[in-house]
């Protein structure tokens, strides 16, 4: 009986044995656990209910279940925790980097491009061990996720064949001969694990990233990913390479600040990256390949306009105190709107979704502030949000096109729905 | 043993070393404060279009009567009554004023209490209003042969009114001054607060006096000092040049 009982112990401990084991390479680790906050796993893999900045790296952070909203439904984050039956414990290090590398899991089923491996496809198998070492590392949560939840036809896995023909070729980061080991070293983190073009690359109907204008602005079903090209008027051409390093660093520069889901990248990613590779990041976005065809600048709407009058109204009685009557705010506390790229995007969703319902901005050691700007929905009309917005597009050397109060009143529409 | 350190000292003085650096007191606050897209705390008691909802017809015309007489119409601007100030403290009777939800109600209630004191009354402002106006309705019904208050003559509401005001009328069952007093200082408010509340209709008050309303930020002004103030007043609702307002009850929480 005794014995029988030694076996059982025995047998247990040994099938729980990879699951608690130490790491056997704690530099790998280490280095994996760098890299998946490059990649911001935790902001789509955090267990769903809890606050992604809070998840932090306990094994929460990747027990999946976070709900991510795309164009063709709602996907739900996998469970990457070593468990053996919800999560990837029964992967091998060669099954995460095809799941990497080409978008594949170890059944052969193809993965949704939610997860970005159309630009996790080039990092490299190195990085890609460590990654999942780490991952392997952490304790194993069992959490059951729906990773069937996108309606028809989007349900049939198989389509992604077709889009992966489409859209997608397994690729590996090969450096550019004619640049800096920096600024290969921003492009090899920008377009790989960094995955900036997920959000800020244009998608066409079908969802495939419109690669011939890389980074030049995104829809984010109820946020816009503003531009990040090197255009003065709508990118980041008049950002500064230490300003761009000091936003990534801190969520805010003299421009302006970091809010919504770009919040969430500075403070579960780029805050915790050291300044080298946010410098380089910066040095790759401000020398971007091939060059730059100059947006057409529009002529900003005349003052007598209508719209612009009422806008004027409601930006001196609401606005002004913080964001002041030129616009320029208050350097690191209110963001400057005159001049500020995100203010001047073809689509000016986050801007109208900012007004409606406020915004935070990233809150980080550096910066621990996090100031926020009260909501105004509750006390605008769709007009006079409209207006308000065409107002600040249109002032002080800005200049874009006039937002329509049928736009304010989608999007008031959709984030009714979001909070139900 | 004066001036030497004591065992007690000692003993305390360890005692609040330990509590000052025991781990398990101390907290580590990190990250922002807890902030919600579209979390709002719009004001209690916006007060939108529609009958009256805690006061009566007759009780409504006793104080658009009472308001018109503390703040006549005159060149100036609007009276008690134009300006909204029964709408304004009907809405507040309906809301959690009118029952003082959130202030201590029990006793005990000194019978002469300091001014220092502030409310010293058992009455909720409902109370006040519904027994008040009652028992001011029997009043002018038996002084004035059966008439209304809102009938009098302007002279005849003055008189009674500065009655009310010094404790001369003697009310049946209710303190005449109680109820002066409750309704001076809530037509004053009515007449003098954010439009959104109901009264003070068309900023009307603000003009009058030159209060710009619900801006907070006077940097650009005190630049440049000895120079008229032109800002035209604003509401929490805006004002004409932001074109219609949110209709009322619309809007709230996204």
């Amino acid at each position: 009986m005794r014995a029988l009982f030694a076996t059982a112990v025995a047998a247990a401990v040994l099938s729980a044995a990879p699951a608690f084991a130490a790491p056997d390479h704690p530099d790998q680790v280490e280095r994996g656990r760098y890299l998946a906050t490059v990649g911001d796993c935790v902001a789509c893999h955090t267990q769903a209910g809890s606050a992604s900045g809070n998840a932090g790296f306990s094994s929460h952070g990747f027990a999946g279940g976070r709900s991510i909203d795309t164009p063709f439904g709602k996907i739900n984050a996998a469970n990457i925790t070593p468990d053996q039956e919800t999560g990837i414990g029964n992967w091998s290090a060669d099954d995460f980097y095809r799941a990497m590398h080409e978008g594949v899991r170890p059944d052969g089923t193809h993965l949704y491009p939610a997860f970005p491996y159309t630009d996790y496809t080039k990092v490299t198998r190195e990085d890609s061990d460590a990654i999942f070492a780490f991952l392997q590392s952490l304790d194993p949560v069992r959490s059951e996720v729906n990773r069937d939840s996108l309606p028809f036809p989007f349900n049939i896995r198989m389509l992604m064949l077709g889009w992966n023909t489409l859209f997608f070729k397994p690729t590996e980061f090969k450096p550019q001969p004619g640049q800096s080991a920096e600024w290969n070293r921003g492009a090899y983190l920008a377009e790989g694990l960094g995955h900036c073009g997920t959000c800020h690359t244009p998608r066409n109907m079908l969802g495939g990233e419109r690669n011939s204008r890389p980074l030049a602005g995104g829809d984010l079903q109820g946020w816009y990913a503003p531009s990040l090209t090197a255009d003065n008027r709508t990118g980041i051409g008049s950002w500064s390479d230490d300003e761009i390093v000091e936003y990534l660093q801190t969520g805010r520069n003299a421009h302006g600040a970091a809010s919504g889901p770009m919040a969430e990248v500075v403070e579960n990613s780029t805050t915790l990256m050291p300044e080298a590779d946010l410098r380089a990041i910066a040095v790759y976005l401000k020398h971007p390949l091939g060059s730059h065809e100059a947006a057409s600048t529009p002529q900003p709407l005349p003052a007598e306009n209508p719209q612009m009058q009422v806008g004027a109204a409601i930006y001196m009685d609401g606005c002004q105190a913080c964001h002041r009557a030129d616009g320029e705010g208050v350097a690191r506390l209110f963001p400057s709107l005159a001049g500020n790229p995100l203010m001047q995007q073809s689509d000016p969703e986050s801007l109208v979704r900012v007004v409606l319902q406020g915004g935070r901005a990233a809150a980080t050691d550096a910066a621990p502030t996090g100031p926020s700007m009260p909501a105004f929905g509750w006390r605008l009309t769709d007009d006079q949000v409209a207006a308000v917005v065409t107002y600040i597009r249109n002032s002080w050397g800005n200049a874009a096109a006039p937002v329509t109060a049928d736009e304010a009143r989608k999007l008031r529409e959709r984030l009714a729905q979001v909070v139900k | 043993m004066r001036g030497g350190m004591t065992r007690r000292r000692a003993l305390l003085s360890a005692s609040a070393l330990i509590a000052l650096g025991s781990p398990g007191w101390a907290r580590d606050y990190r990250g922002a404060m807890p902030w919600k897209a579209g979390e709002v705390y719009p004001p209690d008691s916006i007060a939108s279009p529609g009958p009256w909802l805690f006061l009566t017809a007759e009780e409504a015309a006793m104080i658009e009567a009472i308001a018109d007489r503390i703040i006549p119409m005159d060149e100036l601007g609007p009276g008690g009554r134009d300006a909204g100030c029964a709408i304004f403290i009907d809405r507040q009777l309906a809301g959690p004023y009118g029952q003082l939800d959130g202030w201590y109600m029990q006793g005990p209630f000194p019978s002469d209490p300091l001014p220092t004191q502030g409310y010293q009354l058992p009455l909720t402002p409902r109370q006040i209003y519904r027994d008040g106006l009652r028992a001011l309705a029997s009043y002018v019904a038996h002084a004035f042969n059966n008439r209304k208050f809102q009938d009098l003559s302007g002279e005849e509401q003055d008189r009674l009114l500065t009655e009310l005001e010094k404790g001369k009328a003697k009310m049946d069952g209710f303190s005449g001054k109680v109820l002066f007093e409750q309704i001076y200082g809530n037509v004053m408010e009515g007449y003098f607060a954010d439009p959104i509340y109901g009264g003070n209709k068309g900023m009307a008050s603000w003009k009058m006096i030159g209060f710009p309303g619900a801006r907070y930020d006077y940097r650009d002004v005190i630049a440049h000092p000895n120079q008229r103030y032109t800002l035209p007043p604003v509401g929490l609702k805006g004002r004409p040049a932001w074109g219609p307002p949110m209709a009322d009850g619309a809007g709230g929480r996204i």
